[in-house]
């Protein structure tokens, strides 16, 4: 056992010192492709009528004057210090503006990936039990279409109909315009459960209840289809019909044998959803005026923001990037299959 | 049975969902929405135009535009008093007036907001070297030392951006900006302030006429069919975008003719147009430019794209800022372009390549280029060959004064409610090499033009007054308008929506909506 931890402690250490190669590799390419992008935050922020003295004194001012390899090995430098700058546009400490915008993205997140598994595990096991069946096909239909619609036609049809047509959910936002909203930790759902406030948590659920049920919705379909995949596959396996022959009831058959083998696979898939979704969320958030993170990285990239760009692209990588370690070293301990 | 059954409790859950969990808008307060965020309201830094309306209701400035585009006193107590050699500016203040923090505004105030401006403003460029130094004689006279006669000093003292500010509260701000807060002389103050979301108050110690409302609540959609689907729902009271796609613009134009919702229309002040690169082949040629210009069909353009909402134009002045609106650019004829092309070699086998940037992120500016090609290839298709090509605004403003498009659609909204903010920036130029541009505006503009006889006649304008200063300035649209650096296309104005309960939504001549004006009609 000691031995197998000992293994397992290399494999994750190993895992861990690339972390910082990841970082500096997608860092320098967020630079290069920044400089190489046509535009120029100077036009962004003053527009196309300010003369070339006043673009000259801001460019000064922001340091876009210095040569390109000196503004790299400072960029570098800031980041090697956890300093991501200040926002071009607004001067406005860049952690600070991550931070602030990362709650609302963090809760529409999980929201969505619990919707996603509230729809898409139950159909996954429905058309599991109806194998070759009607609902079988209906159920596999419905995955593939899921995942197949781009979330921003998804986001734009369901707020036409619903916040439109129907007005069942609000078109946009994360709070009533009319409420001034808790302001605790930025999770609006923990501030409003923290000051004890019902309206508050009704108000904040009412809002989070469209974007996070539609995304959910999208990305339901690859737990379904791989809950579906998977179970079958484990329940045809050996050592099921083994268990099957030595009389265990098949309750815990399924609950004990097929179902936790079944869901390493998907331990991995739920990992690249997630990450996943720091791409996918992005016009969700645009749709939905969700004031997250990828709403600021939509807004830091049409002004030519390069520093924020640059800070939420490093700082989105890092959680990307732990979060698959973490789900590579957990797979690797529940999984003895797996050798490292 | 089943089916009818789950059917049945959908609608049943989606009916609970509504009317259990949208909270109930009990308050007496407007909601006022509009596109993207408020990143500032430091008077030295917004440039958006619902930054400035968030502005224009937190403060005052020294004068304001009245509808009929007059120049009306605020927080001046009469109009500026020019000195004969028209380098000092007197101005005298109205008293008793106090800041948001209860200090009181006076020419110290002034000095200080304006000192300010001229040291941090991101639009500091508008007042240039214009104001040498400023004076404060007494405590509530504010006098302006210029370096060089201006006339459009006037105008500029409209400007937002000028909105006086509480030197005690800005005391740590006077070299840096303040985002999040501002504490001006307004009718409204601040009460809450998020990127998103901004709510203003009436000012109860406010010294002039009181707001009609109970408030209003600021909210920032991130895109067009938010902005619609918010007001078409019911979710806002007010409206107010300039973003607004125009499909979308024609849908509320055609439900405020209806009576459904109300709709506010503000001076037409923006205006669309070609630039086009006057140094280099083909665009150097004065026939050219005139066949391009009479190739364009403005109606057709106006009709298809902006469904008559932006009226065709022949000026790049705005018509609001004239007498008389004699159309001056030359009017649609395909058939003068191609004798003006057949002149030129074109026609009959040999086509003018015509190559036409658009910005990508402005969808009217991709409908324009494609009605003109359509137009062209039905006219004119074996003298022109439109070649069609987008990018974003960002690039293609970078881009411009680098000379990168030989044409070029974008559009204009001057700083300031004059002639010159008009005609300065694009054709002004401090290098003129026979008629090429080498430094200034002109070259920003991407039109490289530069006439010795404009640069002359601004600078005459500078010390004049009044209908002289005026027509001075009209005389350099002519001479613009016979040699075409540029093509205007339309021009546009922004419109604001209400509901029925509330009322029309009203603009002044700087094209601000008076939101002290707006209120329920039921009360």
């Amino acid at each position: 056992m000691s031995r197998n931890l000992n293994k397992l402690l290399n494999y994750s250490l190993l895992k861990v010192s690339l972390i910082p190669l990841m970082l500096w590799i997608i860092s320098s390419l967020v630079f290069i492709l920044l400089r190489v992008a046509p535009g120029d935050p100077v036009d962004a922020i003053l527009g196309s009528g300010a003369n070339e003295v006043s673009r000259e004194i801001l460019r000064n001012k922001l340091g876009l004057n210095e040569s390109l390899i000196n503004q790299y090995f400072s960029y570098i430098n800031d980041i090697l210090h956890l300093n991501f700058g200040q926002s071009l546009s607004t001067e406005e400490p860049v952690l600070n503006i991550i931070l602030k915008s990362l709650p609302a993205s963090l809760e529409l997140g999980f929201f969505s990936i619990l919707s996603a598994m509230l729809i898409g595990f139950p159909l996954g096991f429905l058309g599991l039990v109806n194998r070759g069946k009607k609902t079988d096909y209906l159920v596999r239909i419905f995955g593939i279409a899921t995942y197949a619609i781009p979330p921003f036609w998804g986001a734009m049809l369901a707020q036409l109909l619903l916040s439109v047509y129907l007005n069942i959910f609000p078109i946009g936002g994360r709070f009533p315009i009319f409420q001034q909203q808790p302001q605790i930790t930025g999770f609006l759902v923990l501030d409003s459960i923290l000051s004890n406030n019902i309206i508050y948590l009704k108000s904040c659920l009412y809002h989070l209840a469209l974007p996070s049920i539609m995304l959910g919705l999208l990305l339901s379909g690859i737990f379904s289809r791989s809950l579906r995949v998977n179970l079958d596959k484990t329940l045809r396996s050996d050592y099921v019909n083994a268990a099957i022959c030595r009389g265990i009831s098949r309750k815990k058959i399924f609950l004990n044998h097929a179902l936790p083998n079944a869901l390493l696979p998907i331990f991995t898939i739920s990992g690249l959803t997630i990450a996943s979704l720091a791409g996918g969320a992005l016009l969700f958030e645009v749709t939905f005026s969700w004031p997250g993170i990828a709403l600021r990285l939509h807004e830091a990239i049409s002004q030519r923001d390069y520093t924020l760009v640059q800070g939420i692209v490093i700082f989105t990588s890092m959680i990307v990037v732990s979060l698959n370690l973490f789900v590579d070293i957990l797979v690797a301990f529940l999984d003895p299959r797996i050798e490292y | 049975m089943q089916n009818k059954f789950f059917i049945f409790s959908f609608i049943f859950l989606l009916s609970f969902i509504q009317f259990s969990c949208a909270p109930k808008n009990n308050s007496k307060r407007i909601i006022v929405a509009s596109s993207g965020k408020v990143e500032s309201l430091d008077p030295a830094r917004v440039t958006t135009l619902k930054s400035f309306q968030l502005l224009a209701s937190l403060g005052d400035t020294l004068y304001e535009l009245n509808s009929n585009g007059e120049l009306v006193p605020k927080l001046a107590s009469g109009m500026p008093i020019v000195s004969d050699d028209k380098l000092r500016i007197t101005i005298n203040l109205k008293q008793n007036i106090y800041f948001h923090d209860g200090t009181q505004f006076d020419a110290d105030a002034m000095k200080f907001s304006i000192d300010r401006f001229r040291r941090i403003g991101i639009n500091k460029y508008i007042l240039g070297d214009k104001i040498d130094f400023i004076e404060t004689p007494s405590k509530f006279k504010l006098v302006l030392n210029l370096n060089e006669p201006s006339s459009s000093i006037n105008a500029l003292l409209t400007s937002i951006n000028l909105t006086p500010i509480s030197p005690t509260f800005y005391k740590d701000y006077s070299d840096k900006f303040l985002n999040d807060n501002f504490i001006g002389t307004g009718k409204y103050f601040l009460s809450n302030f998020s990127n998103e979301k901004q709510l203003i108050e009436p000012n109860p110690r406010y010294w002039g006429v009181k707001p009609k409302n109970y408030g209003i609540n600021f909210i920032g959609y991130e895109n067009s069919s938010s902005l619609y689907g918010a007001l078409k729902s019911k979710q806002i009271d007010v409206l107010l975008s300039n973003s607004i796609e125009d499909i979308q613009r024609n849908e509320l134009n055609l439900s405020s003719k209806e009576n459904k919702i109300k709709e506010g229309v503000a001076p037409e002040t923006q205006i669309t147009f070609i630039s086009l690169r006057t140094n280099i082949y083909p665009f150097d040629s004065l026939n050219i430019r005139l066949a391009l210009s009479k190739s364009i069909n403005r109606k057709l353009i106006s009709e298809k794209v902006s469904y008559n909402l932006r009226k065709p134009l022949r000026n790049i002045v705005p018509p609001i800022f004239k007498e008389s609106n004699q159309n001056l650019w030359p009017e649609y004829n395909p058939k003068e372009a191609r004798i003006l092309l057949e002149k030129e070699g074109f026609c009959n086998g040999k086509k003018l390549n015509f190559p036409l940037t658009y910005r990508s992120n402005v969808p009217s500016d991709k409908l324009i280029s494609l009605i003109i090609k359509e137009d062209i290839k039905n006219y004119l298709s074996d003298c022109i060959s439109i070649d069609i090509n987008g990018v974003e605004s960002t690039t293609m403003y970078k881009n411009l004064s680098k000379g990168a498009y030989p044409a070029a659609i974008y559009d204009w909204t001057g700083l300031y409610s004059d002639p010159e903010a008009y005609l300065k920036p694009l054709l002004s130029c401090s290098e003129i090499v026979e008629n090429t541009c080498k430094d200034g505006e002109s070259v920003l503009s991407g039109s490289f033009w530069g006439s010795k006889q404009i640069e002359n006649l601004f600078r005459e304008s500078d010390s004049m007054l009044g209908n002289n200063r005026l027509n001075n300035l009209l005389k350099i649209e002519k001479i613009a308008s016979e040699s075409i650096p540029y093509i205007p296309i339309w021009i546009s104005s922004q419109r604001a929506w209400s509901q029925k309960k509330i009322s029309e939504p009203i603009f002044n001549g700087a094209g601000i909506i008076s939101l002290s004006d707006l209120e329920f009609l039921n009360e």
